[in-house]
Order: C-alpha cells, then structure tokens, then sequence
C-alpha cells in the first residue's frame, strides 16, 4: 500500500523560503487536494516529492524509505506546464518516457497503445505531436504519465484545456485508479473540481500548511455558515444585510445569492430581509462553506498574519 | 546509469534520422569538394587576366625601357609617354595609363626604390608580384652586361638549388613530404574544432529546445539530471562521430576514385614512361608520395577529438540550461568560444614550427589543447610525456568540468524568466 510522508520539509532559494516546515501525509486509495495561491510553494513541495530537487530540511518518505531514483520509477508525474517534444511521434515519445520508468520498449509500446485507444486516439502512434490539437496533446501526456502503473501519481491541473466531455473521461480514469488502490496527489485552482474529487485537503500558504485533513471534517468544522438562496426580484436585502454587518455576500448575481453568516447571524434573519425585497423566493438552504470560500478565508487571513 | 544510455539513444536515433542530418553527412563532402574547386577556379581566374594593363614608363635611365617592351607578355603594355609627370599622373587618374613607373637613374648602379603608382589597391597581387620581377630582371640584365660578366657566371646565378624537407622520427626517415603532414594536421585539427564548436553548440540548442518545450520536468522526474546531461552529450557525440566516419569514407573513396581517374586520363609520355605502362607505375613516376601515419596518430586523433568535444559540450549544456532562448546565451558563448577559436587561429603557426615555445605551450593547457596538440602530433614527433601529460590534464578539466555543468544544468532547466548572471550560476553550484 503505497503511503507517502512529507516530514517537516523546507527549501529555502537564496532568501526566500519557499517551503517552510511542512508535513503532510497521502494514502493509498484517496486522492489529496494540494491547494494554495500562486506562488504559495506548492510546485517546490512537488519537486521535493519526485525528487527533481532535494530538500534542505526534513524527509520525504515512500513506504517507509526516503524518496530518490527507486522512487521516480513508482511516480508518475503531470506538471502543470505540459511538455512533449513537439517533432516526435507520438508513439516514440510514449514509448521513450516508458523506457526511462524502466519499462521495456515491448512493454511500453504496448501499454501506450492500450491507453491511446481508451482515450479515443487509436491512430495517434504514428502522428507527429505537433499536429495534434491541444487537448490531444493534454491526454498523451496524460498517458505518458500513468504508463508504467505508478503507485504514487502526481496531477497539477489535469484539467487544463479539457472539454467537459474529455473532462469525464479523465476524471473516471483518475477514479479508477483511484479504487485500484493508488495514491494520488490533486494540485489545482480549481475548487469545484477538488470539492468533487477529494477525499483529502492540504492547504499551503506562504510556504506553511495552513490546513490539512479530510475534506468533510474540514468543511464540518466551519459549520454550516452558508446560506444559498435562489429567488426573483429585487436583491436589495443583500445590500442592505452587509450594511449592517449581519452577512458578507460571495456570490451575487441576478437570480441567485450566497452569504455568509457574520457574528452568530440566524438565517432566518436573511429570510425575513429577503421576504421583505423579492417577490418569489425558489430555494432557500443552510449549507457548509463550499471550499472556494474557505480557500479565500484561510489565504486572507494568511496574508493578514504575514 | 543505464538510463544514460536510454537518454543517449533517442538523442542519437532522433536526430540521425532528419533529412537535415542525412543531407548535410552525405553532401558534405561535395560541398567541400564544390568550395575548394570554386577557390581554385576564381585564383586561376586571378592569374591569367584577360586584358593587357598599360603601364606608362619614367625612364630616367633611358636604357631600360626597350629591353621591358622587349620582354612583353598579355599581361601588361609599356609606353613611354614625352610628358612631365604631373600629366602622366593626371592620366592615371582619368583612367588613360592604368599606371606608371618611375625608374631612377641609380637604378643601374645598386638598389634603389622603383616607384609604380597606379589607382588600384591592394598589395602583393599577381600583376604586382609579376611587374617587379619583369623590372628586376631587366635591370639585372643591363648591369651584367655593362659588367661584361661571363655566359658561365650567368648560368651560375640562374641555377636554382632548393630545400627539401622531410621529417625525421625514432624509427626513420617517414615518406612523403612536410607540407602532407601539415595538411594531415591541418584537416585533423579542422576535425577537432568543428567537433568541439559545431557539435557542442547542437548540445546547446538541444538543452534550450528541452527546457522551452517544458518536457526537461517529465525527464528529470524519471532521469537525474546528471545522466540526462551525460546522456545528451554522449548521443551527440554519437552522432558527430558517425557524421565524421562517413565523410572520411566518402572522401577516402573519392581520394582512390581521383587518383585512378588522374592516372586514366594522364599521358604516360608527360611522366617519361611508355605508353604501356601500368598506372602503379605512372603513379609511381608521379612521385606521389602519401604521408605515412603511424596509428598512435590516429589514436590521439581520436582521444583529443572525444576529451575536447566532451568538455565543451558539457559546458555548452551548462549555459544551454541557464537561458530561456538562443539569444540570451551570446553574453556566455563568447569567453567559451575564444580559446577554440583562438585555438584555430593559431594552426598555421604551430604547422610552420611544431616544436616552438608557442605550439608546445598552447598544447598543454587545457581549453587549448585539442586542437594544436593533433597538429603538433601529425607533423612531428612529440614526446609522450607532452602528448600524455596534454592529454591527461584534458580528461582532468573535463571532469571538473562536467561536475560544474550538472550543478548548473540541474538548477538551470528549471529556472524561467530572468536572464540569470554569471553570479547566478556560481550561486547555483552551491546548492545542496
């Protein structure tokens, strides 16, 4: 059972620590969400992890063994910048990077072929990479990335450039690896997309874990401080809540609001507000914070604190 | 390691395959061929000038000018114009004379200055070369005649005695002559500095394609960057070796070819033979003499050719990793370039005195001595101790050198956007 520990791990460039203390775990069969803004770390974290730099401080453990070239053989790796050597054939390509996980050149032109046909590009082998289109290219390096049955997979914004359709077809892949048992990293900006494939959240700010667990204790211990409302009418009660300090609005548009309730508001003093300005009311919920809220309340108070 | 190989192998199998490498290694030679006949064809051009130059003479000896017209050929008309020399020189200039002489009465009684003034430039030409002989030996003829020297001491002072060199070593006398050897050296050397400049320059642009491309992150998250490094260098290497072992065929073939052609085509009666006569033989009368190169030549060739490519590969991969693009690499190229180049500047040098405090020296330093210590071995004998001593010293900077350029390469292929200083770099080699 693959099992990866990052350990009190800092990396200091020149003056800047870009990674400062951190320590986090991933398990076999669960996919953990790395969030944090731009800049926050979390590509130097990941190089640490498949080993392209080395730590100043602290270890990182796979199995019970300090990561290094054993482990490289184990990972597979999507950075968020894409590279494929752009006069190559695909299939040269694939079956290069396989070779250099140590599979064999039969093996890896087998299995690539296997995976270019589940991801509907059965005539790609011997395309030149530069012909194809960009959300092509983004699933062969998909594939040149779990080739060689990594343990331990690694996925900056997978996402990056898909269709909805090409979306649902990663994202069942990534699934099934996932019940195989793998390990599974998910970097990405995109909150709605780790709030539907997480099972774990770390969250990096500055270079510190500012947060780390299971993604539903995280959002039970903010308590369900949300409240949604769909509606037709005027919104002016929104304006007039903030204003009095009861709630702060994050989502506004035409039909559709998403408040949070400030200072042990009741929600049923936005109902009352809100009866008093529309003239229908749709849908009215008391929710936990989605995760794009607790993103932007745990970076802002980061940034506070720094 | 054996990733290294893998690295090797695609660099080598991705590249031998382009139409550009396939063109460029089969017609190499003809391109060569092509260039040195294009030299040859315009110098022949330059000798044999079609039209006559007028040249008008000052003749202040008054003897001198019949025996010049006397001695004219299509390359230049005298005249003697009755005129001042302001008129004569005003004429140059529109374009009447293409020039004129002024010879000085002393002329006939030691050496002086003869003046030719003309509008073209240029020193040491053909037309200039041949104009002064023409006017020295017409005044060598008048002064002998006045001395009412012998035909016997003429003939003593036409006769021409020349030096002919040939090189000896420990075990004899080698066949064939200097200037063979010094064209051997000549071309071993051109072998080395293509080797180290050209081909560490496609490790340079192969590193930057690798790192714009973002595909150096998938290959260092499976290869270290140290293998992948070796690995580029060695399957280049690869490739500019098969690059070199076919032209060096094609032209050995062309070489043989050329002779055998020369031989049919060539009257046995111009080399004094019978008409009969095989073509061992006419080439034999030909006294065409190929240098006789021992093997440890060709061994050295070999090893400086690897070391020197190896090193500067290595350091061409280095500044590769550091930029971004192509063109911010000039501010690093530039200090590694000079030693090659001043390495081919100084060939011809080190051709004429092999053994000069200048050639040895330039040898044995690192950096410089791949290619003067090939042309030091092609044209004399070196001792082992320098050839050695040269060589091991190579095999040490390049070791030193490679440790340096991983720990920038690693560094550098992940660093984007600044333009990274020579401080930049020396800070790199210092992380952990």
């Amino acid at each position: 059972m693959p099992h990866l520990r990052v350990e009190e791990v800092t990396k200091r460039y020149d003056k800047v620590l870009a990674v400062d203390r951190v320590s986090f775990e991933a398990t076999s069969g669960r996919i953990l969400g790395i969030l944090g803004p731009n800049g926050a770390g979390k590509t130097t974290a990941i190089r640490m992890i498949t080993y392209i730099t080395v730590p100043d401080s602290g270890q990182i453990v796979l199995d019970g063994k300090r990561v290094g070239p054993w482990s490289q053989m184990r990972m597979g790796y999507l950075p968020e910048e894409r590279g494929l050597y752009p006069k190559m054939k695909v299939g040269e390509q694939l079956t290069y990077f396989g070779e250099l996980k140590g599979l064999s050149r039969k093996d890896a032109i087998k299995t690539s072929k296997h995976w270019l046909e589940r991801f509907g590009g059965k005539d790609w082998f011997n395309r030149r990479t530069q012909e194809l289109s960009k959300g092509m290219q983004q699933k062969v390096q998909f594939v040149a990335t779990i080739l060689h049955q990594p343990d331990l997979l690694i996925l900056d914004e997978p996402f990056g450039g898909l269709d909805p359709i090409n979306a649902d077809l990663l994202r069942d892949v990534i699934m099934e690896l996932k019940s195989d048992g793998r390990t599974i990293l998910f970097a990405s900006h995109r909150m709605e997309q780790v709030e539907q494939l997480c099972d774990d959240i770390c969250m990096i700010s500055g270079g510190r874990k500012v947060l780390d667990g299971p993604l539903r204790d995280i959002k039970r211990q903010f308590g369900k401080d949300t409240v949604q409302l769909d509606f037709e009418g005027s919104n002016a009660f929104l304006d007039n809540l903030e204003r009095d300090g009861l709630v702060k609005v994050t989502v506004r548009s035409g039909a559709h609001a998403e408040v949070r309730l400030l200072n042990g508001t009741a929600p049923r003093v936005v109902l009352e507000r809100a009866l008093g300005s529309v003239d229908e009311i749709s849908r009215f919920e008391l929710v936990e914070p989605p995760l794009r809220e607790i993103f932007v309340q745990v970076a802002g108070m980061q940034e506070v604190v720094a | 390691m054996s990733k290294m190989w893998i690295v090797a192998k695609n660099e080598f199998v991705k590249r031998v395959r382009t139409k550009a490498f396939i063109l460029t290694t089969l017609l190499g030679p003809i391109a060569f061929v092509a260039f040195i006949g294009i030299v040859a064809f315009v110098s022949v051009q330059s000798m044999t000038e079609s039209e006559a130059r007028t040249v008008a003479v000052i003749d202040e000896t008054g003897v001198l000018f019949d025996r010049l017209v006397e001695g004219e050929d299509d390359r230049y008309v005298f005249v003697q114009p009755n005129m001042p020399v302001d008129s004569v020189h005003a004429r140059v200039l529109t374009g009447i004379y293409d020039g004129y002489l002024v010879i000085p009465a002393a002329a006939l009684t030691g050496s002086v200055e003869v003046k030719y003034s003309t509008v073209d430039g240029g020193i040491g030409s053909v037309f200039q070369r041949s104009l002064e002989r023409r006017v020295e030996s017409v005044v060598e003829e008048v002064r002998l005649d006045r001395a009412q020297v012998t035909p016997e001491v003429r003939e003593i002072l036409e006769d021409r005695i020349r030096v002919n060199t040939t090189v000896l070593t420990s075990e004899g006398e080698e066949a064939g002559d200097a200037g063979a050897y010094a064209a051997v050296g000549f071309i071993m050397g051109f072998l080395i500095y293509i080797a180290m400049l050209v081909y560490g320059s496609v490790v340079m642009r192969g590193v930057i394609a690798e790192k714009t491309s973002r595909v150096v992150e998938i290959i260092v998250s499976s290869v270290r960057p140290f293998e992948l490094l070796l690995g580029k260098v060695l399957g280049i290497g690869a490739m500019g070796l098969m690059q070199m072992t076919v032209w060096a065929g094609l032209i050995m073939a062309g070489t043989v070819g050329s002779s055998f052609i020369i031989a049919l085509f060539l009257d046995p009666s111009a080399v004094n033979l019978p008409a009969s006569a095989s073509q061992d033989e006419i080439m034999a009368a030909m006294d065409f003499q190929p240098p006789q190169l021992g093997a440890d030549v060709f061994i050295w060739f070999v090893l400086f050719f690897l070391a020197g490519y190896l090193l500067y590969a290595s350091l061409f991969a280095a500044v590769g990793s550091a930029v971004d693009q192509e063109a911010d690499a000039q501010g690093f190229m530039l200090p590694l370039m000079m030693p090659i180049i001043l390495s081919i500047v100084f060939i011809q040098p080190i051709i004429e005195e092999p053994n000069s405090t200048l050639a040895v020296a330039l040898s044995m330093i690192p950096f410089f001595s791949p290619v003067p210590m090939v042309v030091r071995v092609a044209v004399t004998e070196v001792p082992l101790w320098q050839v050695g001593g040269s060589f091991l010293l190579l095999v040490g900077t390049f070791l030193g050198a490679v440790w340096v350029s991983a720990r920038i390469y690693r560094v550098g292929i992940l660093m984007y956007g600044k333009k990274p200083k020579l401080r930049d770099l020396i800070k790199w080699i210092r992380y952990a």
